[in-house]
């Protein structure tokens, strides 16, 4: 855990300027069991200090790799150097936006560290697990992955704050041969926020997780293309939540709405069916912890939960300091940076369509003929709004009932039409949070939603 | 502070006063100086003081490794120990090594002394060339940077590299706007070691500009048909890297799930197709030297005139398979270019798309892929048409790169890579 050695140096912001001054640790494991060779076994730790200072309408941003006093007062140095040279080759004159909070957050967890051994340990009990249950895989890869974050900051107008996300992953990828010889994969993350023995203190826990990717690798492996063009789908949970994200969430990302985004012409526009509702929650979500919680952001701002889309209705985007001033909105807490070395940008935090009121047999049972959407890996959307994401696990739906499983397929589509096309919307959801989000660094981001109906395009043959 | 060398005498001692008789460390410092431009002006400029250590020990045939970015004597004492806890919770594998003595040797490349007025200059010329020549593209991000950095590595078998570098680099993320409307985002980078053209001349730069203006109004293609997709070079070297990662990379040779896996020497791509990692390259500007396994990087071709020459095999994959391990470690990709223009390649297509990007899920190792066609145009009998959206393209990596059609004698230079235009056929390509 970092101790705060940075707090004395808050008497040298100036005065007339915006600073924030912050101490952050990045720390991984990775271990890689690959057909039980473990061929990665490492441990990382990077800190350092940064300093961004507004200085007369530009920002400039300095870090260092140490984590002393005397590294605060040289990045606080550095940052104001670079306000002022960029400040000499540009017009441009920002009003600093009033602030909207003050006040310490206090630290909201620990990080525990875990000896490499249990980690390696927990691995090979994984693959034990496997190996001895499922012998007829053709390969099995046993990923475990921690990155957790620690960070002291220091606002002139905001919050201070000791934010605290430890989170680990183990990735469980099988490998199978198909029916024309081809292998035939699928992986599951186990595991989300917390420390090692937060998650794995029972590995047992998820031996039916396990059990339950096996079955679907089996019926993968047997699997047929999707048929190409514009169908009638049942998204899973998992991938509401990557509609969620990808779809939705990019395109109402202040800095992208400024870059022309389609959401900046669609403020208080019909953009979804009634049944949608989505929300960026900052640490908390049904009274219970959110998968990642945030509770400040890199700009010193409490972070708080933020409607987008209200039934339907496009209400809001997430926001920094200097675009929530710009469209005359709160910041929410969404400026985010994934290392000591990296300025906050918008970022999303929890993003996540609130359920609905049908249950997910329901939504099935009324596809005469179209596709069950289970599992992704992947996605990425456009300023148009145009998305796509990854599927590697789903079913036919022949007349109400599960058919036969798809081989790896995409879907995509134009968010803002695709989801006024939403006409069922289950009454849980899923939550996801083992991914990183790019955009020039990565970040961890959580992200949730109900199963839904809906026309999708979808890749195939 | 100490200097590198200095630091990694230390190193040296500490390990040896933990009697580590087998170990490879490097040690590296870093300096960026970035501008960061939003929306066509000046936003924030940001500077990067980095360090970093990564150590791997061996304790018998176990092997543990540890890496951070802290290079004080405390810090290297802390990595040590990580580094032996994590070979001493591992299991004996002795196909885990360090390359033989490669010999000493000192790297110098690119410019090691920013010049940052200049770079400056260089920015704010190609913000204004945009303005005057494409007032209808926006430059929604763009980052112009000087990165330098120094590394030393050595191993307990002798070897020791030293390497000074420094590079200029820029990226653009772009869109054209009229009114309301707004075409997706298009992107273009370059690396260079001078500051002698302007940027708007270098890499794809231009080409870029030039065509996402003609994205404004795009048509959402209908039905299903099979044709040829026309790759750009960046769309190229992003699939042939899918390609060569899922059917000849490392993991699946390990495990056995490649589809290359008793290929070697056998035609396994177009005979137009040859695929090389060129650090030497001269149209590479700041090519690998020293590999992550520690042996001296060498020009490596993986595929030539369409066969199979080697698995992508570092010394662990080698000694675990029995086969050849290849002396690089993947950048610095180099395609051979074609003998037809772009435009006799467009007039060979009767019907299909010339694809700017490729946003699809992830392709697994049976080569499936699938996915939008972003940035893309259609081609009808011989000519560009109309821009496409709501697109998508569909088939078998292994397969495409069986049925080239075509490649181009243009190829795209962009400091890290040289890849031409490559046609395949039997692409089935969807729309509504």
């Amino acid at each position: 855990m970092l101790e705060d050695v940075i707090a004395a140096k808050k008497d040298l912001f100036a005065d007339g300027v915006q600073t924030v001054l912050r101490g952050h640790e990045n720390r991984n494991r990775r271990v890689v069991l690959l057909k039980g060779n473990l061929v990665q076994n490492s441990r990382s730790e990077s800190r350092g200090i940064s300093a961004r200072v507004n200085n007369a309408g530009t920002y400039g941003f300095a870090s260092i790799a140490e984590y002393s006093p005397e590294a605060a007062e040289k990045v606080l140095r550095a940052a104001t150097e670079n306000a002022l040279f960029l400040g000499k080759h540009t017009e441009k004159k920002l009003i600093l936006p009033a602030s909207t909070c003050s006040g310490s957050i206090p630290i909201n967890y620990g990080i525990v560290d875990t000896e490499q051994k249990r980690i390696i340990e927990l691995c090979q009990t994984f693959d034990s697990y496997i190996v001895k249950k499922y012998p007829d895989l053709a390969s099995r890869t046993i990923v475990y992955h921690e990155d957790s974050q620690d960070r002291i900051l220091y606002s002139s107008d905001a919050c201070s704050g000791h934010l605290v996300t430890p989170r680990c992953y183990v990735y469980v990828i099988m490998s199978a041969e198909g029916a024309d010889g081809a292998p035939v994969e699928l992986f599951k993350a186990l595991g989300g926020f917390g420390n090692f023995a937060d998650n794995f203190s029972d590995p047992g826990k998820y031996y039916p997780e396990i059990d339950e990717l096996y079955k679907k690798l089996m019926d993968k492996k047997e699997g047929v293309h999707a048929e190409a063009g514009l169908k009638t789908v049942v998204l899973g949970g998992i991938l509401g939540g990557m509609l969620a994200h990808e779809a939705v969430g990019h395109t109402v990302e202040a800095d992208l709405v400024r870059g022309g985004s389609v959401a900046g012409p669609s403020l208080n526009k019909q953009v979804a069916s009634e049944l949608v509702t989505m929300v960026d929650f900052a640490h908390s979500y049904n009274g219970q912890p959110a998968p990642l919680p945030v509770f400040m952001d890199d700009e010193g701002t409490k972070a708080v939960d933020d409607v987008l889309i209200k039934d339907g209705i496009l209400t809001g985007y997430m926001n920094d300091r200097e675009t929530a001033a710009e469209f005359g909105m709160q910041p929410t807490g969404n400026a985010r940076a994934w290392s000591f070395a990296d300025e906050p940008i918008i970022r999303m935090r929890n993003t996540c369509i609130l359920p609905g009121k049908n249950s997910v047999e329901e939504l099935i049972a009324s596809v005469e003929d179209g596709y069950y959407l289970i599992e992704t890996g992947n996605g990425e959307a456009d300023l148009t709004g145009e998305f796509m994401f990854g599927v590697t696990c789903g079913y036919e739906i022949k007349n109400g009932k599960l058919g036969r499983a798809l081989l790896d397929t995409t879907v995509s589509g134009i968010a803002f039409e695709m989801l006024k096309t939403v006409d069922m919307v289950s009454d849980e959801v899923e939550w996801n949070s083992s991914g990183f989000c790019g955009k020039k660094q990565p970040m961890a981001v959580g992200m949730g939603g109900p199963h839904m109906r809906c026309q999708i395009m979808i890749g195939g043959r | 502070m100490k200097g590198l060398r200095e630091t990694a005498d230390l190193a040296d001692r500490i390990l040896g006063e933990q009697e580590i008789k087998k170990y490879t460390y490097t040690l590296s410092r870093s300096e960026k100086q970035e501008i960061n431009i939003e929306n066509g002006d000046f936003k924030l400029m940001r500077t990067v003081f980095n360090n970093s250590a990564s150590m791997r020990v061996f304790m018998d045939e176990r092997m543990g490794s540890a890496s951070g970015n802290d290079i004080s004597e405390e810090g290297l004492r802390e990595l040590a120990k990580a580094a032996v806890a994590a070979a001493e919770s591992a299991s004996e594998d002795p196909c885990h090594d360090i390359a033989p003595d490669q010999g000493k040797d000192v790297f110098r490349q690119g410019v090691t002394e920013p010049d940052m007025d200049r770079l400056m200059m260089r920015i704010r010329e190609f913000l204004d060339a945009v303005e005057k020549d494409y007032p209808e593209v926006k430059i929604m991000n763009a980052i112009g940077s000087f990165d330098r950095w120094t590394w030393i590595s050595r191993n307990t078998n002798g070897t020791e590299f030293e390497d000074f570098a420094g590079q200029y680099g820029f990226m653009i993320e772009i869109c054209a706007t009229d009114g309301d409307k707004s075409t997706g985002l298009d992107y273009s980078s370059f690396i260079t070691a001078d500051l002698d053209k302007p940027f708007i001349e270098m890499g794809e730069m231009r080409r870029h500009l030039e065509e996402v203006r003609k994205r404004l109004d795009p048509l959402a293609l209908e039905g299903k048909f099979e044709g040829t997709v026309i790759l750009t070079p960046g769309c190229a070297q992003t699939l042939i890297g899918i390609t060569l990662s899922n059917y000849a990379g490392e993991g699946v040779v390990i495990d056995g799930t490649s589809q290359w896996l008793d290929k070697v020497g056998e035609k396994v791509a177009s005979e137009q197709l040859t695929v090389s990692f060129k650090p030497y390259d001269e149209r590479i500007v700041m090519g690998e030297r020293g590999t992550a396994n520690g042996f001296r990087s060498e020009d490596v071709t993986i595929i030539d005139k369409g066969v199979l020459k080697a698995h992508r095999l570092s010394l662990y994959g080698a000694n675990k398979t029995g086969r050849p391990l290849v002396k690089n470690t993947g950048g610095d990709m180099v395609v051979e270019a074609g003998d037809r223009s772009l435009e006799e390649l467009i007039a060979s297509v009767d019907r299909g798309l010339l694809m700017g990007g490729f946003s699809g899920g992830q392709p697994g190792t049976n080569g499936e892929f699938s996915g939008v066609a972003k940035n893309s145009f259609l081609i009808e009998n011989g000519k560009v048409t109309r821009a496409v959206s709501e697109t998508m393209v569909n088939g078998n990596l292994g397969e495409a790169f069986l049925h080239i059609r075509g490649i181009s004698k243009d190829v795209l230079c962009d400091g890290s890579s040289v890849v031409p235009y490559i046609a395949v056929d039997g692409i089935v390509i969807s729309g509504k």
